[in-house]
């Protein structure tokens, strides 16, 4: 109707397959950082995984110099800092013992107790509930990483299974790469991102697949590589569209869904970005390691 | 109208009707109402409409030193009435070792210990007889300990004024609470941090050496006092009476004394103090209280009325809140608070307000978008997505789901996600409409050709949502749910609405060439 799509030629033909050397050194490098980041800066825990203690106040024409002088006075450990704007505050305390931890949170709401309007939250996580919290979450990640694997074997080849799954390990690093550099802070909501951009990713990847799946039938004598670069075509504007309208919806989220919701909305902008990218120029290019045709011809 | 079967559109609608119409009910959200229509809301989770989640430990280890230490006593009782003396008695974390300076009477002494506890591992080793606290006995006292623990908490929580508090067992020795609405938590955690286990002991002023070497003989204990630490009392071990055998506690207040806790007992511990007090004349009382002493009182005349007071330096605040806990109870064993997570009243609305307007606008423009892109079609693509967005929230209140944050979250990213399987479906008529010129051929084509790819495409994302679920607590669990969903009504909207509407426009736009 305003011929917007055709920004996107019915039938386009853009040699993916030819770059993927290319694109290949550049996710090595990426996946390679981010391992080395990974391992010396880490990620920026929150206290789901690292265990402490949290406050949010709202303050009435307090400033964060006044809070801090208060309380540094009788907490060594304590962090502050603006939360979305002036008046709100995050208050941050290391973790302890559970039961010092408890009276912390007291004795910190009696201090700054006046110039506070409203406490607007406060979390503590234990030291053994922290460590239960990560372990459930890397639980979650490679079982969900495992299950898909498994699907995509029944419902493909096998060989689509493991061009999946090594996509998806590179969302996730690279993922989690980025989130170090950018220090996002890495939460349970966080390992939910991770989880869904794993999905979405997946998601993106399946759709390509089945074009290929479809074509290695269609086309019994085309080349492999000009048949994964016809699927990847054949597929490319509803890739597209579907990351468009996501990170439309995300970059909402990011903007208006508040402050608590944020990092994991940047999160997820991340993995959409870096899923679509993979499926195109990881997932694709790894199913060449593979010859289809001999099969192919048997069936 | 062509191909269009009446059960299909019939279906379609009445389930599009349905989904909207109970959907309503979440969208007025009247909190109060007893409408039994309206009352399939959504529930608000405790960060959208402020409550406290606390996770709570029973120190089972307590419980097993203090069974140890039952065994050591009983060992002891028998060992003196069997006249067999005791060489040496070693503890250790998970059993008792007692050795005897002769043994003979061994094996009658392990009968006895063993009339009385039932299911402990004993083994003799010649003068040796070791008592091992073994899984299956820790397993009864742990299961009976949260049974016990549970109770009280849920009286503890009751008695505090908590409306609809979820009390539950979580795991093998927690308990998860969720307390909506709670505006202050820190007094909550307080009636939960304490045990109050309240005894009553004999005071001994006689024996000061005991108290000089800070060392208690058999069948004595050393307790401080509750105000100065320094101050200690020796008391009879066995206690006279305990809080087991109140009826009724409350706070009251006393012209001498000030702030006061009152009391009464039941008709075996009225006797039991009656008793008491009438032989010991003269001596103190000590009132015992998580292993403090509150106070110690000279027992001036006999109490067998069954009721008295205790005074301390209360404030009316601790003075009620001593009634609540005496009233509910004594825990078996002290709980730690594992886990807190409290969000005020004014975080949840804030978070509400802004996940409506990021739903809002992610909306405006991934509908906006869509009609860039699709003109007609990306109009009845929208139409389905609003739909899809009624159906999320109906399903939600009919199966009474909690929503949280992060599952707002969910439903802000499903309008982002839902509109692919429109695309998929939209991009295949494309490339079908250039083979062939019969519009509805093609349409039919589009939709089976991207039947099978919506599928597996939803499927993987339902499986990692899943195990979102499984693996998640509170909160993300939220997140699971509100994207399962999601992806479910997508499916539904994209493979039967967004086709009946395709086909109603072609039909009544009588279309004769498709161009997308």
């Amino acid at each position: 109707m305003f011929g917007l799509n055709k920004i996107i030629p019915v039938e386009p033909n853009i040699n993916f397959l030819g770059l993927r050397r290319n694109f290949l050194i550049l996710s090595i490098l990426a996946i390679l950082i981010s391992i080395g980041l990974l391992s010396i800066k880490g990620l920026n825990l929150g206290i789901d995984f690292k265990g402490g203690t949290l406050i949010e106040v709202s303050t009435k024409n307090t400033s964060i110099g006044e809070l801090r002088e208060i309380l540094s006075s009788s907490y060594s450990d304590v962090s502050l800092q603006e939360f979305g704007n002036e008046n709100i505050i995050l208050i941050r305390l290391q973790n302890k013992s559970n039961q010092e931890s408890i009276e912390t949170v007291n004795s910190v709401k009696n201090l700054i107790q006046d110039k506070v309007i409203e406490f607007r939250r406060s979390e503590f996580v234990g030291p053994t509930i922290s460590s239960e919290l990560l372990f459930r979450g890397f639980q979650a990640v490679s079982f969900a990483l495992i299950a898909i694997l498994i699907y995509i074997w029944l419902r493909f080849e096998w060989q689509f299974g493991f061009g999946a799954v090594v996509a998806l390990t590179h969302d996730v690093l690279f993922t989690l790469g980025l989130l170090s550099i950018l220090n996002v802070e890495f939460s349970l909501a966080t390992i939910a991102a991770i989880l869904t951009i794993a999905g979405y990713s997946i998601n993106d990847t399946v759709v390509i697949f089945d074009r290929v799946r479809e074509n290695l039938r269609k086309y019994k004598k085309l080349e492999l590589v000009d048949l994964f670069n016809l699927s990847v075509n054949n597929t490319l504007s509803r890739t597209i569209m579907t990351s468009l309208t996501t990170l439309l919806a995300l970059v909402s989220l990011f903007i208006f869904g508040g402050e608590v919701i944020r990092p994991f909305a940047l999160t997820m902008i991340i993995g959409v970005i870096i899923g679509t990218y993979s499926s195109v120029f990881i997932a694709v290019p790894t199913l060449l390691i593979f010859k289809f045709r001999p099969q192919d011809e048997d069936d | 109208m062509k191909n269009y079967p009446i059960w299909k559109s019939f279906t379609v609608l009445s389930l599009v009707l349905l989904g909207i119409i109970f959907a309503i009910p979440s969208i007025i959200y009247d909190e109060n109402s007893e409408n039994w229509f309206l009352k399939n809301k959504i529930n608000l989770g405790l960060d959208l409409q402020g409550g406290s989640y606390l996770l709570l430990e029973v120190q089972l280890d307590v419980l097993y030193k203090e069974e140890l230490d039952n065994f050591v006593d009983s060992v002891r009782l028998i060992s003196r009435d069997q006249a067999v003396k005791i060489e040496k008695i070693d503890i250790q974390e998970n059993d008792v070792a007692v050795f005897f300076t002769d043994k003979e009477k061994i094996k009658d002494i392990r009968d006895s210990f063993f009339q009385m506890y039932r299911g402990v591992s004993l083994q003799i080793n010649n003068n040796k007889l070791s008592i091992k606290l073994n899984d299956e006995y820790r397993k009864i006292i742990q299961d009976s300990a949260i049974k016990q623990s549970l109770e009280i908490v849920r009286k503890r929580i009751d008695e505090s004024g908590t409306k609809e508090p979820l009390i539950q067992r979580s795991g093998k020795k927690r308990i998860l609470l969720q307390l909506p609405g709670v505006k202050d938590p820190e007094r909550i955690k307080d009636l939960l941090g304490k045990t109050a286990k309240l005894t009553f002991h004999i005071v001994d002023k006689d024996n000061t050496s005991a108290l000089q070497n800070n060392l208690a003989p058999f069948g004595k204990i050393i307790v401080p006092d509750m105000y100065d630490e320094n101050t200690k009392y020796l008391l009879d071990k066995r206690a006279v009476v305990g809080g087991e055998n109140l009826v009724d506690a409350k706070g009251s207040f006393d012209q001498t004394e000030g702030h006061a806790v009152s009391f009464r007992f039941d008709t075996e511990g009225a006797q039991k103090f009656g008793k008491v007090t009438t032989n010991n004349i003269g001596k103190n009382l000590a009132v015992v209280l998580d292993g403090v002493v509150i106070t110690a009182p000279r027992i001036s005349s006999a109490i067998t009325g069954g009721s008295g007071i205790i005074t301390g330096n209360f404030n009316a605040q601790e003075a009620s809140d001593l009634a609540v806990l005496l009233r509910a109870g004594a825990l078996p064993a002290p709980l730690e608070i594992v886990e807190e997570r409290s969000v005020g009243a004014g975080l949840g609305a804030d978070s509400i307000a802004a996940g409506q307007i990021a739903a809002i606008i992610g909306m405006v423009l991934v509908c906006i978008f869509m009609i860039l892109i699709y003109g007609t079609f990306g109009a009845l693509a929208n139409i389905s997505l609003i739909v899809n967005l009624f159906i999320i929230i109906s399903l939600l209140g009919t199966i009474g789901a909690t929503l949280t944050l992060p599952g707002i979250a969910g439903i802000v990213l499903t309008i982002g996600m839902a509109v692919d399987a429109n695309v998929l479906i939209f991009e295949r008529i494309k490339e079908e409409s250039l083979k062939q010129t019969k519009v509805f051929q093609i349409v039919k084509n589009g939709f089976d050709r991207a039947m099978s790819t919506i599928l597996d495409a939803n499927i993987t994302t339902l499986i990692a949502a899943v195990l979102l679920f499984a693996f998640g607590s509170g909160p993300i669990r939220g997140f699971s749910i509100t994207l399962s969903l999601g992806v479910i009504a997508s499916m539904f909207t994209a493979l039967m609405l967004t086709n009946f509407l395709v086909y109603m426009y072609l039909s009544f736009a009588n279309k004769k060439e498709l161009k997308l």
